[in-house]
């Protein structure tokens, strides 16, 4: 108990947190993965997951199946359900609901403006953009030259307008530039849904502290990593960090003079939560980093639910569906391509 | 003689001496040549075949794996660029000259772009034949270090469709994926010297 949430969090927050609770009982366990494991085909998938919460949306889709079509359907169940959260909430439940879009709308923008880079047709770029990610001006994305008209004609009246300011420039677009707008903005909206958070109080504040810091961590690492051997210089590398989290900011001045993954593993080990991490894996191994970060996230994800009355659970439950929805697209995978041995290589488990 | 040729018909160093024997014994020990030289060939192809079969399944996985790590909206057929560029990598087929007449299939990866680009384009000219020179000169001095940085470089260019901060999981599919084409090149190789020594065995037989 962090303040008085007991007395008043019912009021308006008391229905959606039921449902979310309830939402999150129908998340697969460590059964339906061991039988989704043993499927042989993409149909025994789609007839084990008949019997859960993705039945009805997989149900009358015609063979042959593709994992693409699976990964689409799960998705569209975890869209129905924020959006029946979203159309029941009150504020300020509502502006942290849309905030956890934010990072899919950042994604879909990119899409776009890669994909109008390489030539390719706009309906077949917006069917591939997030469903959470999608707002009205979204296809006007195809016309914009550089990061100016980017902001001028679409986004100014986006929710994501407010974290141009730090990558408005008249260069014009390129796959350099678009990546280190793409990390500029997501440094922004991390930055910015912490200090909602923090405005918020109480135990939201203290649980969604922890969760979005381990993000901000993560994103450095997995940048630190994807940026060695690349043009990135370490100036622009440290740029791309969010201004709090566990290694704000001793850690990320480590991170960015980092030239290898020991360099990075030394520098991560000094700090207990990600010793446990990277003592998984041997020396210059990165492949099982992922996994590992996963695991983490989901074990922080699932305390979340031991606590009442605060808004960490919402965010917890979207982030543990999206990570169901991963699993499923590994098991999917393996499948198809019948390399079942490899299918326990990421799969992380929720419950 | 006869009957110790029929017992060992494949001992190519018994020496036969019959009156027409040497001629003949020469022709057989080299119609058994060519029998073993299509027999290696056959096995060494069926090895490469396993190899690139295997080789193409673990680069599907780890394209699977870096679309988990990544996210499917960053690892999708709708980013791959439609834009007119030329090829970072290209295929030689030189069809052998009089002596020879195997064709041979010859990789050559990550050359540059700018290189293609100045046959058609005077204002990259100057910019392309200093690159050309220095390149030249790191050939012929044999440095390891600038071919390799000019390799790197091109990998990356060429991955950059999917954005220039990729998981260390899609670069590894790009060097699986790099692997599997110098094999079948390989496996070309070794199909025109399979057939070619193919026919020959049919050759001999026609012979006989």
């Amino acid at each position: 108990m962090y303040g008085f949430e007991a007395l008043t969090f019912n009021i308006h927050g008391g229905y959606l947190e039921a449902i979310v609770r309830g939402y999150r009982s129908g998340l697969l366990t460590a059964a339906d993965y061991n039988n989704l494991c043993q499927c042989e085909t993409l149909d025994d998938i789609k007839m084990h997951l008949s019997a859960t919460e993705y039945g009805s949306y997989l149900q009358n889709e015609p063979s042959p199946l593709h994992t693409t079509t699976i990964v689409e359907k799960c998705t569209l169940k975890l869209v129905d359900e924020y959006k029946h959260m979203l159309t029941q909430a009150t504020e300020p439940l509502s502006t942290f609901l849309e905030y956890i879009t934010y990072g899919h709308m950042i994604d879909n923008v990119v899409l776009i403006v890669t994909g109008t880079l390489h030539e390719r047709d706009v309906q077949e770029l917006l069917e591939k953009c997030h469903p959470l990610g999608m707002f009205d001006s979204i296809a006007t994305l195809a016309v914009a030259q550089n990061m100016r008209e980017l902001y001028r004609l679409v986004l100014v009246d986006t929710p994501l307008a407010p974290y141009f300011s730090e990558c408005i420039t008249s260069e014009d677009l390129d796959d350099m530039n678009i990546e280190i707008m793409r990390n500029t903005l997501y440094k922004a909206y991390l930055e910015d849904f912490y200090r909602f958070c923090q405005k918020l109080g109480g135990a939201t504040a203290e649980i969604m502290s922890d969760l979005l810091a381990f993000e901000a961590d993560r994103r450095a690492v997995n940048i630190t990593i994807n940026s060695i051997g690349t043009e990135l210089t370490r100036d622009d590398r440290r740029k791309l960090y969010s201004n709090f989290g566990l290694l704000y900011p001793y850690g990320h001045e480590e991170l960015a003079v980092c030239e290898d993954m020991d360099q990075v593993r030394g520098a991560m080990e000094k700090y207990p939560p990600y010793q446990s991490i990277f003592s998984k894996l041997s020396y210059g191994e990165s492949q099982i980093l992922d996994k590992a970060f996963y695991e983490e996230e989901v074990k922080r994800l699932c305390l979340a639910f031991e606590q009442q009355f605060h808004y960490g659970v919402f965010f917890a439950y979207m982030r543990l569906g999206e990570q169901e929805i991963r699993n499923l697209m590994w098991i999917s995978e393996c499948v198809a391509q019948n390399q079942k041995s490899r299918v326990h290589d990421s799969v992380v488990f929720i419950f | 003689m006869k009957q110790y040729k029929e017992n060992h018909p494949t001992n190519k160093s018994v020496a036969v001496t019959s009156e027409d024997g040497n001629q003949s014994s020469n022709e057989i020990a080299g119609a058994d040549q060519n029998i073993l030289n299509l027999l290696d060939y056959m096995d060494n192809y069926l090895i490469l075949v396993d190899s690139v079969s295997s080789s193409v399944r673990q680069g599907w996985l780890e394209l699977a794996s870096a679309r988990y790590s990544m996210g499917a909206s960053r690892v999708n057929s709708s980013l791959f660029d439609l834009k007119s560029h030329y090829a970072s990598t290209t295929l030689q087929v030189d069809n052998g000259g009089t002596d020879t007449e195997l064709p041979c299939f010859t990789l050559c990866k990550w050359t540059s772009s700018d290189e293609a680009k100045l046959e058609e384009d005077q204002l990259l000219k100057n910019k392309s034949d200093s690159l050309g020179s220095e390149k030249r000169k790191a050939e012929e001095s044999g440095s390891p270090v600038t071919a390799n940085n000019h390799a790197e470089k091109e990998r990356f260019k060429s991955l950059s469709m999917f954005g220039t901060l990729v998981s260390p999981k899609l670069r590894a599919t790009q060097s699986t994926f790099e692997t599997t084409l110098e094999t079948l090149v390989e496996m070309s190789n070794l199909r025109a010297s399979l057939l070619c020594a193919y026919d020959q065995v049919q050759k001999d037989r026609e012979t006989d």
